[in-house]
């Protein structure tokens, strides 16, 4: 097992997880746990040992995560856990006999948790804040200069819930259509914040299906000077194709993603919109 | 003969069961803002004595053919009757103090409420002493239950005899002991118990119930109150009141006549007939079960005098000291598989850095608890089990998915910090359905208390989301998950959902009730003095809801 920085982590599960950092990146990007016994600390998340290196700023002792990796599609695309909550939220928007507003109800709840955990994703520091009964906390702060880009038209239904997290986030839109005859992918229209290059853009679009639309909207970021590490993607639903294309295309965007599927649901923005 | 009156009128106690439960008045709030903006709170205990303990309301009740008084029916009451005010106002605050007290020991087990039998015969002054010794107690949630709500439903025969004044409603046949005893039981156990509502007019028992829950003290009065040896040995205390046959006529004739309008003729047939030789067969001979007897009825103020000095000392020997023994007890253990700790994701960690500083201004401090509850709640709803189905698809394949496996899910939020996160749950569950439970600590005695209770009539079958945003010792969870278990919830079936615990706090809970499921997004390590968590979060409800002392 590659190992370089590593910190020890106790939890309440009784497991053990091993947190490797990569050298120059600033991400947290793999983490390995082991289920076994260990000893138990009454406290929360303390390193075993002040001798271990300390991680890079960004990387705080106390912080898990719950993100697995996908076999065969690299270390930065990752699924959010499949718990049944999950699965169910998956299978109501599936379901070619939900209604249109369980289908929208449902469909942001499932939104919401990606967004979620797409925010774990950004740059944060270590702070200590003082509590209403005095006491000192070890928290931590999120790093501002984010924004939002989402992909017209079915990424525009995510922007609720990244705002229902981020009450003032900037966001941009890209509408990317395809032609009719030659099906291929083309950008019509474009718009970021002008110093989108010095932010982390969270690139919003649901359902993937070939992945074509991806990848002109991260040219069109591209060409906007914003670096491939600093798109962090968020999708619900996509194809295994699609996740090949677009890992290949651009390794290290990060992807986030609920379910990988041969087959997309691709009713999705005709449904949330109702344009069915 | 007007019988315009056929049923109970509503008692402020205990509810008419329409669908909700109720054991403590509601109180009448008035808002009012002070000049500083803040919000006081000031409030009229609505109900000043127990109003169906009370005497005859109205002069205009109208004479029913029934030959028993209509009085008094059982009634719980959840604040002292009298004198001391319940609330303690500071300069900026005022709070509640006459809730209950936790009626359980630390691990969660019950310990017996005490009951006191009140037996005599007609119009010898039976309420009269139970109400002198509820307003002596002047202790919370005592509860009184009357023999009358449980006459047999009659049959059409007796039907006809009772029209005639023909039916001896004073006989022990009249009545169901069987029934009785039940009700006393499950009371004794804590249970919520429905009592039949009895119509005197058509001699049956009313399709609604009365719902009554959580006493400290039950005060079960009623002519054959002594009569069943299953009844009987459930009573700690009994008391005969013991009335002059002369006067109870004298009483029983102006009762009837005067306030009732009816025929000298019928009533002195009817108590020569029926009332008098019950008395003399049955509740006279029952004196002997007795442990006091009260010459005079009610106006024997040295006798209810000790009786009340009586049970204050059972009670006493009975209380608790719960939250300190909780916030004391040592445990040196794993903490327990019932725990579910969200994962410590750097959102989560980061909500928390806003959340718990104390310099965070009130409209962010609600718009990142908020995220940090919607988290914890589709976390709980994670952890519920999950059935699978497949589905069909507008792409044609069919879906291998999930369903949840019940569909009957409830919210109970604990009051009021609680409340705070009803919203989420509304959020993620359509059309959820929300319970209420209010529990205060006394300042004095730094123990929680049961102040009022309102849930859907059928909670038992229902999978729980009981709320709390911040959980210290866990004396006020312990004493809601009681309350739920008392209403026959299953203990599986409870999820307890808080944003932070303490260390204590998840031994408490698991210690006492090891199925219940508890779901928090970060565990501090103690209670300070106050039993304040630290480092804590500081009071939650103060900050969310802006009523923070100003002198902090």
């Amino acid at each position: 097992m590659p190992q370089n920085n590593h910190t020890l982590i106790i939890t309440g599960k009784v497991s053990v997880y091993f947190c490797l950092t990569l050298g120059g990146t600033q991400k947290l990007t793999a983490c390995y746990h082991f289920r076994s016994t260990v000893v138990i600390s009454g406290h929360h998340a303390l390193p075993l040992s002040p001798c271990l290196p300390r991680p890079p700023q960004e990387f705080d002792l106390g912080v898990e995560s719950q993100l697995q990796p996908v076999e065969g599609f690299g270390p930065y695309f990752k699924l959010i856990p499949a718990t049944g909550q999950v699965k169910e939220l998956q299978t109501i928007i599936r379901d070619r006999n939900t209604s249109r507003s369980d289908f929208k109800f449902y469909a942001d709840r499932l939104i919401r948790l990606v967004v979620e955990e797409g925010l774990n994703q950004l740059p944060y520091s270590d702070c200590t804040i003082t509590t209403p009964v005095g006491c000192q906390y070890q928290g931590l702060q999120f790093v501002k200069g984010n924004c939002g880009v989402s992909i017209v038209r079915s990424g525009e239904a995510m922007e609720q819930g990244l705002r229902s997290c981020c009450r003032s986030i900037r966001l941009g839109k890209i509408l990317v259509e395809s032609d009719l005859e030659t099906h291929e992918a083309r950008v019509v229209y474009a718009k970021f914040p002008d110093d989108i290059s010095q932010r982390k853009v969270l690139l919003m679009y649901p359902i993937m299906s070939s992945g074509n639309t991806v990848i002109k909207a991260v040219n069109v970021l591209q060409e906007h000077a914003v670096e491939e590490e600093n798109i962090i993607l968020l999708n619900l639903f996509s194809t295994p194709a699609a996740a090949r294309t677009i890992t290949s295309a651009f390794p290290r965007m990060h992807i986030l993603t609920s379910e990988v599927h041969p087959v997309a649901p691709n009713h999705f923005g005709q449904k949330y919109f109702g344009t069915d | 003969m007007s019988g315009r009156f056929n049923r109970d009128p509503p008692s402020s106690a205990s509810s008419d069961s329409g669908g909700e439960d109720t054991v403590a008045p509601q109180m009448d709030e008035e808002e009012s803002i002070t000049d500083h903006g803040e919000v006081e709170v000031t409030s009229t205990p609505n109900s000043p004595r127990p109003p169906s303990a009370g005497p005859p309301q109205t002069p205009t009740q109208g004479a029913l053919r029934s030959p028993r008084t209509r009085r008094q029916r059982s009634t719980s009451q959840s604040q002292p009757s009298r004198s001391r005010e319940p609330i303690l106002r500071g300069r900026r605050r005022t709070i509640y103090t006459a809730g209950r007290p936790p009626w359980y020991d630390c691990q969660g087990q019950l310990v017996e409420p005490f009951v006191i039998g009140v037996c005599g015969g007609s119009a010898s002054g039976k309420t009269t002493v139970a109400r002198k010794i509820i307003e002596e107690l002047d202790v919370p949630w005592v509860t009184l239950l009357s023999l009358d709500s449980f006459y047999k439903v009659l049959t059409e025969k007796h039907h006809e005899e009772a029209a005639r004044n023909e039916y001896n409603f004073d006989h022990p046949d009249a009545f169901d002991f069987e029934l009785v005893a039940k009700t006393l039981v499950r009371l004794k156990e804590g249970k919520k118990v429905e009592v039949p509502i009895y119509n005197f007019v058509t001699h049956c028992r009313e399709t609604k119930t009365k719902t009554m829950y959580g006493a400290n003290v039950i005060i079960f009065e009623g002519i054959l109150a002594f009569y069943s040896p299953d009844v009987l040995k459930l009573l700690d205390m009994k008391v005969f009141v013991d009335t002059d046959s002369d006067e109870r006529l004298v009483r029983r004739l102006q009762r009837d006549i005067a306030e009732r309008g009816r025929e000298l003729d019928g009533v002195l047939k009817q108590y020569f007939k029926f009332v008098k030789p019950a008395f003399d067969y049955y509740i006279a001979p029952s004196m002997v079960h007795a442990d006091i007897i009260v010459p005079r009825g009610g106006e024997n103020e040295v006798a209810i005098n000790l009786i009340a000095q009586n049970v204050m000392t059972q009670l006493q020997q009975r209380g608790f000291k719960l939250r300190e023994k909780l916030a004391n007890t040592n445990f040196g253990m794993a903490r327990p598989s019932s725990l579910h700790l969200l994962p410590s994701t750097p959102q989560i960690r980061g909500l928390h850095t806003f959340i718990r500083n104390k310099d965070t201004p009130r409209d962010e401090f609600i718009f990142y608890s908020k995220r940090l509850i919607r988290l914890v709640i589709e976390h709980a709803l994670a952890l519920l089990p999950f059935r699978d189905i497949t589905v069909e698809t507008p792409q044609g394949i069919p879906y291998e998915g999930k369903h949840i496996a019940t569909e009957k899910i409830c919210g109970v939020s604990i009051l009021r910090a609680g409340e705070t996160m009803e919203n989420a749950l509304c959020e993620v569950l359509k059309d959820v359905r929300i319970g209420k439970i209010l529990i205060q600590t006394n300042l004095d005695t730094g123990e929680p208390e049961l102040y009022y209770l309102r849930l859907p009539k059928d909670i038992k079958d229902y999978h729980i989301f009981l709320m709390d945003a911040t959980v210290a010792t866990g004396a006020a969870a312990i004493m809601a998950i009681r309350v739920l278990l008392d209403h026959e919830v299953t203990e599986e079936h409870i999820s307890l959902c808080s944003l932070l615990m303490t260390e204590q706090g998840v031994h408490n809970i698991a210690y006492a009730f090891p199925k219940v499921r508890i779901v928090t997004t970060a565990v501090d390590p103690c209670v300070n003095e106050k039993f304040y968590i630290v480092p804590g979060i500081g009071n939650f409800g103060d900050r969310y809801f802006g009523t923070e002392p100003s002198d902090q």
